[in-house]
């Protein structure tokens, strides 16, 4: 056994100062697991996650104790339940209890079945993460183990592209400095790779002898603080060998992000499980519910108080009833009189309430339920969302929300890989003031130049410009020359060798969009040690004295490299934001107003724009400015940046203009042709980006989301109009002091705000704020949040559910998308390639953003008024028929007797009148799919409802309270004073109340397929059959009890009055319905034109552009932090093996020049 | 084909219903539709109005109280003392034929016969000969279920004990002489009621079935004896017992009691004096009741109703004027007055 060497003595009371009260100790598990987080039952303990994730809810002992608490916590099945206990009293029951229990039952399986399967693929797909392989140092060595095997204060070893298991702090890796890459796409959606390095000490201790023994002698304690969801944030301590050390969150790889460019990586795991910080942004799962939902639960729940005041009312005038009657307790008493009245009007009150309860019968659920599914099935099953090239249809995971898509209100949105394809493309270029390539062809259907003569092409170039060839490979052009090498030169990029060809690694796409293009053309970067950068110019390798190198920063937004060329002369080649660089020319710079031109152009077809330029920079100046610059560096910090500036400052300058590159950054098929249509459709449109803001700026100019007159509002600006007494007039007046602005209407529709995460927390300060921005995001035509967080996005998400009641949709495609996806109404994941994390926790899945277009215009709309018909009606249909019994109550003593057979209270909701309305939810289309996406104004039909869902509902629920009555006094006139007796009275009644609902659908039915008319059909038919069924003498025989109705039908469907009455009362009860559905023809007829004519026109999707310069967006992808410059200047970075690399190439080129 | 499924197994079927394009019929209704429509409809309601209308107005109905609540009435006798098989009689003139067959019925007011407790309160399977059940009735039947001494009430329950028992007989005064006019008892309840719904038990004699059992508490005789006259009129099927125990609809009501269809009174009532003899047994005046007789022949469509009639024509004539305010509505939106 080895000895523990003593842990360093730690000061209690500095660990509370600095707040780093999570304490790590590295290869020591039996401690760590002794404070790992258990639970038994409701009782935890411990401090520590394990690696496990857990969203499953059940286990097989939990499942049926706790499906029924939820299935009961739901007000609807507890009332069932209660009705049914009341049914299964003798004494009170005045409808048989199975007519209950079935349904009940039925709801209960069906409910707890769904959850089950829903709760099991969650099982599989938390078991299948947990049980991804890691390696683990374990006693002596590395070991194969699992996810969820691993503890706090483990050691790993990650390897090359492997998903990080928790969140770790880097100890050493296989790369010089021990540096290491991650990408964290899954993150931040950014998918250029970020750089990590370990501290000094522990790569220089660790790797200097064999690794694996070293690592397991490490012993040293990491306080940091709790876990948090901050993600670009991390601040601790490693004490090791009796030193502090500061780590930050350059130290660590975050669980989720995966390992690249690094054989591998040795870390010690600070965070796991639900502790990491991935997990802790991904917000709760929260049961969704729709709107219409929560109106018609509202409306379910005024139902059952007004049947419980007046079943109220109804025992009471029982209790009066009786006392009248007590008087007269003899044999010959009609009426038999039990108990005192008080006690009589107590039971008749539970009698009644059983009796109305068919006012909200069971079956609506189960109805609404299927329909729901239904609707699902439909978008799964809708070919024209269907994306071949992954085989993925559409998919509605959550099939209870598909009429929520018809009143999306705002939809959020992720950028990278929803709107974009996060594939940069060189489309075109400007050099000497000529433009080549055009960017109107889809970069598909570029005819590909041939560039066999370059044996480093290896395709990915979408650009045809054989003039631009010829004059390069014809030496005519010293320019183009000249343009080509600045893109070899001037950038960050690093070289990897695969297979005789460089790959690129770069931590921004645009850069490696632009050596690649270079590449293409002849101009290939092969590799660059710390001194020089080695170029193949048209198959001739020249080796560059890298002198300099100045890296961006979005203050500085250029870079420029000085280098020495082979020639021995010095050259400064910069490239950076037009501004920049415009402003920085030589005087008279040549084609400098061509080159303008061609930047409008570009900027015009949305392209990403980056000049370049060089300087020729004399012997002279340069020692002197190298000299200055080793002066500078050696000064004090705060000091030094601003001297650094000054001398960047004065060498760039004086630069002579070579061309402008264009980069294409690829949006998905068809984003801003949905964007506009979303747009017509009255649908808020909001970008959340963890990407910078330049690049969502950009993107949402070329995704149309921002028209090129759009004024631009940022914080600052915002900040001033929140804080204003009046935050509407001053916004109003933002907008009137430009000049374009000619009355406020416009400048309302035309501004857009632009905020960064940042920004964005200082909303948590001023909570008051929220409400005053969310008024005026409500008048902008959009909004765009860069360098968001993940629970930021989320946030955003939160404030718009706050402060507006519109309906909220997320839709993205990563991990960081998750939170948001989860705290919107609808939350739709785009079935990408890589992880399906969105997916997994999206109520929506679809493969493509323009999907959605279908997605809401159609199967939303559709589904939202299929829903609304179904409820309306369907509450209609119910109460119609069974308030009845409040008007029957006052001509039988109040005795809860029902005036209709149980047969048909029972088969009504279920055969009678269920099929045509389910039909009606099913297949009505008020509009056929093409329409509904030619005019997306009817979209707004869903948004602005001309009548509320509330006033339609109560609407209805008066309509069925003037048909019971209809029902039962038409009948009572007929009836009353004759020699009919109640039998035939209830099936006159019941045969009204089934034509009445029946004409009802057949005025409402707007489209009619078979299965509509067969639907109406064969209910009508089935309420004869049944009620003949039920009423014949041989069931009679079998039960005289349940089937007392014997003979009945026989006798009323061959009395004539029976049948006019109902005729008469069917007419009478639909009399308000049709009026009003005949006055809706009358007056709708100039408004149906108006649909028509105006859906005739196509829907405009390239707007026409102003030209002016404004128009102008130079951008540069560039990370977050700075640039990987500093680590080319300290040469940290550079291979070590760099340099056997070189004489390959060099080998290689001597190949390609005997070639050419 | 099979190749293409095979690449793509996730495709979704290309099917009319899948796809939401089930070929459909889509009714455009307009003004010209339904305007038309909607007074044709009113018209035809008129129609049916008039038609039961002149229907109804042809029916004689001759209905008469009999309670005995006034001094004046012959009846009153009986209604305060409430002696057993008190008789009075009721005197009324026919001044024009009375058009036969003639139906007569008798009528009660106040009376909730479908009060639910009291509709309840039988025991089906032994009206329909179950012995079982005449031995130990429902519990539906509480509490006439069982009588004081414990022995169960054949038929059992509310319903069956509150039979109506006044009986009626009629007689036409010719020249000072009495004509018995002839009651037609026969078929007066329904078919089904008669041949499925309640059935004796097979014992012969009957009597014998109702060994043990006692009879109603409110009945003076048991149910196998309730017509001496013709003895297969007894028990669970007597005509009087099947009319009474199929309940009414509402609290006033009638039910049949004879018809008159034989002999000199086949074509009807001759105009003239009659004399209806009543043994009046039942008492209504607890629950403030009404007894009535009533006298009618009947249509088509059954006995009188005017209501029927009346309705149909209001729903008519609505229909009709709402057509014309729509038309109105119409002509005023399709051209606005400026235009």
């Amino acid at each position: 056994m080895r000895k523990r060497p003593t842990l360093p003595t730690l000061n209690a009371k500095e660990d509370m100062e600095s707040g780093f009260t999570w304490e790590v100790r590295a290869n020591s598990r039996h401690y760590q697991k002794q404070k790992q987080k258990k639970s038994f039952l409701c009782f935890r303990w411990g401090r520590y996650s394990d690696n496990v994730v857990r969203s499953h809810k059940y286990s097989p002992l939990t499942f049926l104790p706790l499906t029924l608490f939820e299935q009961f916590q739901r007000a609807a099945n507890l009332y069932f339940l209660l009705m049914m206990v009341l049914q299964c009293i003798p004494a009170i029951s005045s409808i048989p209890w199975y007519i209950t229990i079935i349904p009940l039952l039925t709801v209960l399986t069906v409910r707890g079945l769904k959850d089950l399967v829903t709760d099991m693929a969650r099982r599989r797909s938390d078991s299948e993460i947990n049980s991804r392989p890691c390696d683990v140092l374990i006693s002596q060595s590395f070991s194969a183990k699992q996810w969820k095997d691993l503890c706090v204060g483990d050691v790993l070893r990650i390897h090359k592209d492997q998903v990080i298991p928790a969140d770790v702090l880097l100890l050493c890796s296989s790369e010089p400095h021990s540096l290491c890459y991650v990408e964290t796409a899954d993150i931040d959606g950014e998918t250029n790779l970020k750089y990590r390095q370990a501290l000094n000490t522990t790569h220089d201790e660790l790797t200097s002898q064999p690794s694996e023994e070293a690592l397991r002698a490490f012993d040293g304690v990491v306080l940091c603080e709790e876990p948090n969801n901050r993600l670009y944030n991390f601040r601790g301590q490693l004490h090791w060998r009796g030193e502090t050390f500061i780590l930050d969150n350059e130290h660590v790889l975050l669980r989720g992000t995966v390992l690249r460019n690094t054989t591998f990586a040795y870390g010690l795991t600070i965070y796991a499980g639900a502790d990491t910080k991935i997990l802790r942004n991904c917000g709760k799962l929260r049961v969704k519910r729709t709107q219409l939902e929560r109106v018609f639960n509202k409306v379910v729940i005024g139902i059952v108080l007004s049947v419980l005041l007046i079943a109220l009312f109804l025992a009471i005038g029982c209790g009066v009833f009786s006392s009248q009657v007590i008087r007269q307790r003899e044999v010959l008493s009609a009426v038999a009189v039990f108990g005192t009245p008080a006690y009589t009007g107590f039971l008749i009150y539970w009698g009644y309430i059983i009796l109305l309860s068919p006012a909200m019968p069971i079956a609506l659920y189960i109805t609404f339920e299927v329909i729901h599914t239904i609707h699902s099935k439909f978008i799964g099953w809708d070919l024209e969302m269907y994306w071949q090239q992954a085989d993925a249809p559409a998919q509605a995971r959550n099939t209870s929300l598909s009429e929520e898509l018809g009143q999306v209100g705002y939809l959020l949105s992720d950028k990278t890989g929803t709107l974009t394809q996060n594939r940069l493309l060189f489309r075109q270029c400007c050099i000497a003031g000529e433009i080549y390539g055009d960017a109107s062809v889809i970069a598909e259907e570029v005819k590909p130049m041939d560039l066999s003569w370059n044996p480093f092409s290896c395709g990915g170039l979408y650009m045809s410009a054989p003039s631009l060839l010829e004059r390069l490979r014809g030496q005519q052009c010293p320019i183009s020359r000249q343009f080509f090498t600045a893109l070899a030169l001037c950038h960050t990029v690093m070289a990897q060798w695969k297979e005789d060809s460089p790959v690129y690694q770069a931590t921004s796409p645009d850069e490696e969009a632009l050596v690649g293009a270079a590449r293409e053309l002849g101009w290939v970067f092969l590799s660059r040690t710390r001194d020089f950068i080695v170029v193949s110019e048209l198959g001739v390798s020249h080796q560059y004295q890298l002198l300099a190198l100045v890296d961006f920063t979005s203050k500085r937004r250029c870079m420029s490299v000085l280098v020495r060329e082979p020639d021995g002369g010095i050259k400064l080649y910069c490239k950076g934001a037009d501004t920049v660089i415009l402003e920085r020319l030589q005087k008279d710079c040549p084609n400098q107003e061509r080159t303008e031109r061609a930047l409008e152009l570009f900027a015009e077809a949305c392209l990403r724009t980056l000049c370049v330029a060089v300087r020729s920079v004399p012997e002279a100046l340069w020692e002197q400015w190298s000299k200055t610059l080793t002066q500078a560096a050696a000064m004090a910090t705060s000091e030094r940046d601003i001297v650094l500036e000054k001398l960047y400052d004065e060498m760039e300058r004086e630069l002579l203009l070579l061309g402008v590159t264009a980069i294409e950054d690829r949006l998905q098929e068809g984003v801003p042709e949905t964007i506009a249509l979303l747009k017509q459709a009255g649908i808020k449109v909001w970008v959340l980006t963890g990407d910078k803001k330049e690049t969502a700026v950009n993107i949402g100019y070329s995704c149309r989301l921002l028209d090129p007159e759009t004024r631009l509002l940022d914080w600052q600006e915002l900040r001033q109009i929140l804080q204003s007494p009046d935050p509407q007039v001053s916004f109003a007046k933002a907008g009137c002091t430009e000049l374009w602005a000619e009355n406020k209407t416009i400048s309302r529709a035309k501004t857009s705000v632009v905020l960064t995460g940042s920004e964005l927390a200082e909303f948590d300060q001023r909570p008051e704020w929220g409400s005053s921005f969310m008024s005026l995001a409500e008048q902008c035509q959009s909004v765009l949040c860069c360098r968001v967080t993940p629970s930021q996005k989320a946030e955003i998400v939160t404030l718009v559910r706050k402060y507006t009641s519109s309906i909220t949709m997320s839709i993205g495609d990563g991990a960081n998308d998750v939170n948001m996806i989860k705290t919107a109404h609808v939350g739709v994941g785009l079935a990408g390639v890589e992880g399906g994390q969105a997916v997994q926790n999206a109520d929506f899945a679809v493969s493509q953003f323009r999907f959605l277009q279908r997605l809401l215009l159609v199967h939303g709309r559709w589904s939202y008024s299929r829903i609304s018909l179904f409820l309306c009606y369907f509450l209609f249909k119910t109460c119609g028929f069974a308030l009845v019994h409040i008007w029957f109550a006052f001509f039988n003593g109040f005795s809860t007797q029902s005036l209709y057979e149980t047969w048909f209270i029972a088969l009504y909701t279920v055969l009678y009148s269920a099929s045509p309305i389910m039909c009606i939810a099913i297949f009505e289309q008020d509009v056929s799919a093409e329409s509904s996406l030619k005019s997306p104004e009817l979209f707004k039909c869903g948004l602005k409802p001309k009548l509320s869902i509330h006033v339609k509902l109560v609407l209805h629920l008066l309509y069925a309270v003037y048909m019971s009555l209809v029902l039962f006094f038409i009948p009572f006139g007929v009836f009353y004073n004759t020699a009919y007796d109640f039998q035939t009275m209830a099936v006159t009644v019941s045969m009204a109340a089934t034509f009445t609902v029946t004409i009802e659908i057949l005025m409402l039915t707007k489209y009619w397929t078979k299965f509509n008319i067969a639907a109406v059909i064969v209910s009508v038919i089935m309420f004869f059959i049944c009620t003949r069924i039920t009423h014949s003498s041989r069931l009679f025989e079998k039960s005289p009890v349940d089937y007392y109705f014997i003979g009945a039908s026989d006798n009323a469907f061959a009395n004539p009055v029976v049948w006019l009455t109902a005729f008469l009362t069917t007419w009478t009860a639909f009399l308000p319905s049709f009026t009003v559905h005949a006055l809706n023809v009358i007056l709708s007829v100039h408004d149906k034109h108006k649909v028509h004519s105006s859906s005739s026109q196509p829907v405009e999707l390239r707007s026409r552009f102003r030209r002016g310069t404004s128009l102008r967006r130079s951008s540069y992808a560039i990370s977050q932090g700075a640039g990987p410059g500093r680590l080319i200047n300290s040469a940290t970075s550079i291979r070590r093996k760099e340099l056997s690399q070189d004489q390959k190439v060099t080998t290689s080129n001597t190949i390609t020049d005997i070639k050419l | 084909m099979v190749k293409e499924k095979k690449k793509s197994p996730d495709r979704p079927d290309n099917t009319a219903f899948t796809q939401q394009r089930l070929p459909a019929w889509q009714p455009i209704l307009s003004a010209g539709i339904v305007i038309p429509g909607f007074v044709l409809i009113g018209l035809a309601f008129i129609g049916i109005g008039v038609g039961l209308f002149i229907t109804s107005r042809d029916i004689q109905v001759l209905e008469m109280d009999y309670t005995g609540t006034e001094a004046s009435s012959d009846c009153n006798k009986c209604a305060i003392t409430n002696t057993k098989n008190c008789m009075c009689s009721l005197d009324f003139n026919i001044s024009t034929l009375f058009k036969g067959p003639v139906f007569f019925y008798y009528g009660l007011t106040n009376y909730f016969q479908n009060h639910r407790r009291y509709g309840v309160s039988r025991d089906d399977s032994q009206l329909y000969g179950d012995l079982t059940n005449f031995k130990d009735p429902s519990t539906d039947c509480k509490p006439y279920r069982v009588d004081s001494n414990g022995k169960p009430i054949v038929p059992c329950g509310a319903v069956a004990n509150s039979m109506f028992n006044d009986t009626f007989k009629l007689y036409q005064n010719v020249n000072g002489q009495r004509n018995l006019v002839p009651f037609d008892g026969k078929g007066i309840a329904w078919w089904t009621d008669y041949n499925v719904k309640f059935r004796n038990p097979s014992v012969e004699p009957l009597k014998n079935a109702f060994n043990d059992t006692v009879k109603p508490l409110f009945w003076t005789r048991a149910v196998y004896e309730l017509d001496f006259s013709d003895p297969s009129n007894n028990g669970f099927l007597n005509q009087d017992f099947l009319v009474w125990m199929r309940r009414a609809a509402l609290p006033n009501f009638r039910k049949l009691y004879r018809r008159i269809t034989e002999g000199d009174y086949k074509e009807g009532l001759p105009a003239g004096n009659y004399t209806l003899e009543i043994s009046y047994n039942y008492p209504v005046l607890r629950f403030d009741g009404r007894k009535k007789v009533v006298f009618s022949n009947v249509s088509w469509m059954g006995g009188k109703n005017d209501f029927l009639g009346i309705a149909y024509l209001v729903i008519g004539s609505l229909c009709v004027v709402m057509s014309m305010v729509m038309l109105i509505v119409y002509a005023k939106f399709k051209f606005p007055e400026d235009n």
